[in-house]
């Protein structure tokens, strides 16, 4: 009984509250540029990733980096799994390390690293929300390197400023071209397109494989999606 | 296994934030509260006169505000980008609003130490030409002081927001950080701009003002203690990531930092040299110089634990 008439209160109470903060909360939603804009969304295929490194090195080209810098690193990890038959080398107990992981910046929706900058120089942009840098206003503080929850961020030592894997904004997608580590990658472990779009190849694949993102705890919203390796036979 | 993927490598390779960050939020500390402190007291006593403690304590927070921006502006990947941060706001960052607040209290504090040091400035002939600046200003002093006092406790206050919103390390994303950065502040604040007031300014070590001090000192420290405790339970209670945070306070270089210098000599130091020897010596300024710099250090020590074994134990 009482408990019924709580219930009633709370939903009165959230009813008459969420007329004073709906308003609120759609001002605050109008400045994100709504469904017009696309949610660029990458897919990193762990099966399919062999660790040839293209990727890195397509993202120094292509981005100008200093030499062996690129924005993303890949974290090798071993395959194994403990008590099991390695499917590598056939050991139960080997230290083979054949399972790879993208390391870089996971163009979160809700970005500490654009909250967190003092000048605005790492924003996201108006036209296609990808969280880029603005390299003229970094102060190099790094503040947002502190802030971004995967360390996804780093110093470039040529500019002195701070720099993030922006999906190639400025270097190849601006020219309609797809990233340069998508473009480098020969076994299809990258793949990149538009979300909101549903006939790109990303939402298709999306809507029948099962991906998920890096630490969702932080609410951070990632837009990078992983295709885990899966065990078969447990 | 809660996350079928997951990885544990980072780009930044190494701290984000190293020492010299440190050494700024001790800075910031000790510069809001020793003035505040200072203005408390002259608010309380409703004092009109430049006590040697109001000299002292101001002079102290022009001196560390300054030196810590020099650490802040050479921490910077390029110093010479200093001016950006000047130019280009954010008001969604804690960092942008602190630059405000920090470029309305550096003059003020200027303001303040100048009328302080009236008497001092008018013996030094290279400094009379400051004579006229202080007379033609002396209408904004009254409220020139209560405006720095409230950004005194907003800068000290401020230091604590500015890495609390750093999401990824328990230690250092905490709630408390900002009271207990103010507490610290208040308490090393003013045992530095003390141990100034006696050396340099020739207060007497028993004055009203040091009996005030003396009677504020303990309650603060007493809730600096209770907001580390609070921070410790809450990475001792909280998620995994949390409790292995926790393992800083008791495993590890900066957990000797945290039982020698922070608790050894930052609390128990100025507790048994008040406590524990005998009342000539407690007494006297030997004393009063050996418990001031335990808080000091203690306090250096706290800044240097929260941004080290913060940063170090990320989830
Ligand atoms: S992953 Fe890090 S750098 Fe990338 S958008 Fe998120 S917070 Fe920013
Ligand atoms: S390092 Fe640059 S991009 Fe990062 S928070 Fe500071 S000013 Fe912004």
């Amino acid at each position: 009984m009482s408990e019924n008439l709580e219930r009633r209160r709370f939903l009165k109470c959230l009813g008459a509250s969420s007329l004073i903060i709906a308003p609120l909360g759609c001002s605050s939603v109008e400045e994100e540029g709504e469904s017009d804009q696309p949610h660029y969304t990458m897919v990193f295929d762990q099966n399919k990733c062999t660790g040839c490194g293209e990727c890195k090195l397509a993202c120094t080209t292509a981005n100008n980096l200093p030499e062996g810098k690129s924005r993303l690193l890949l974290e090798q990890q071993s395959g194994g799994v403990v008590g099991e038959v390695c499917p590598h080398c056939g050991k139960t107990d080997c230290d083979c390390q054949r399972k790879y992981v993208r390391v870089s910046c996971q163009q979160c929706k809700n970005a500490p690293c654009v909250t967190v900058c003092p000048t605005g120089a790492a924003h996201r942009d108006e036209k296609t929300g990808i969280v880029t840098m603005d390299a003229s206003k970094c102060a190099g503080c790094k503040y947002c390197i502190g802030a971004c929850p995967y360390d996804a961020r780093f110093i470039n030592k040529e500019t002195d400023v701070a720099d993030n894997c922006d999906f190639c904004l400025n270097s190849k997608l601006s020219k309609g071209e797809l990233p340069a580590c998508v473009q480098a990658c020969r076994y299809d472990a990258l793949i990149f397109g538009d979300l909101n779009d549903p006939n790109s190849y990303v939402s298709k694949l999306l809507r029948v494989k099962d991906a998920v993102r890096m630490k969702p705890g932080f609410g951070t919203e990632p837009s990078l999606r992983y295709i885990p390796i899966v065990k078969l036979g447990v | 296994m809660d996350g079928s993927i997951e990885f544990t490598m980072g780009l930044s390779q190494g701290i984000a934030w190293p020492w010299p960050i440190a050494v700024y939020l001790f800075f910031a500390g000790i510069s809001g509260g020793a003035l505040s402190v200072a203005l408390f007291i002259r608010f309380y006593k409703q004092q009109t006169e430049n006590t040697a403690f109001l000299k002292a304590a101001s002079l102290m927070s022009l001196v560390t505000i300054s030196l810590g921006m020099l650490c802040l502006v050479l921490d910077l990947t390029n110093p010479l980008f200093f001016w950006r941060i000047l130019v280009f706001y954010n008001l969604n960052s804690v960092m942008s609003i602190g630059v405000i607040a920090l470029s309305a209290y550096i003059p003020l504090v200027a303001l303040v130490t100048l009328f302080a040091l009236e008497d001092e400035i008018r013996k030094f002939p290279a400094l009379r030409f400051l004579l006229p600046v202080i007379a033609k200003l002396r209408g904004v002093r009254a409220p020139s002081e209560k405006v720095v006092l409230l950004l005194a406790l907003s800068v000290c206050a401020y230091t604590g927001f500015l890495i609390s919103a750093l999401i990824r390390f328990p230690i250092i994303n905490t709630s408390v950080l900002p009271a207990l950065f103010v507490a610290s502040g208040l308490s090393a604040g003013a045992a530095a701009a003390k141990m100034l007031a006696v050396g340099l300014f020739k207060e007497e070590l028993h004055s009203s003002d040091m009996k005030v001090l003396h009677g504020i000192e303990w309650p603060i420290m007493a809730a600096e203690i209770l907001f580390i405790f609070m921070l410790a339970m809450s990475l001792f209670t909280g998620n995994a990531g949390m409790q292995s945070a926790f393992t800083a306070f008791h495993s590890g270089t900066w957990a000797s930092v945290f039982w020698i210098g922070i608790i050894g000599i930052g609390f128990v130091g100025p507790l048994l040299l008040n406590f524990a020897t005998s009342k000539a010596f407690s007494h006297s300024a030997k004393a009063l110089y050996m418990s001031g710099m335990c808080a000091v250090v203690g306090m250096m020590c706290l800044r240097l634990f929260i941004i080290y074994a913060g940063q170090n134990h990320g989830i």
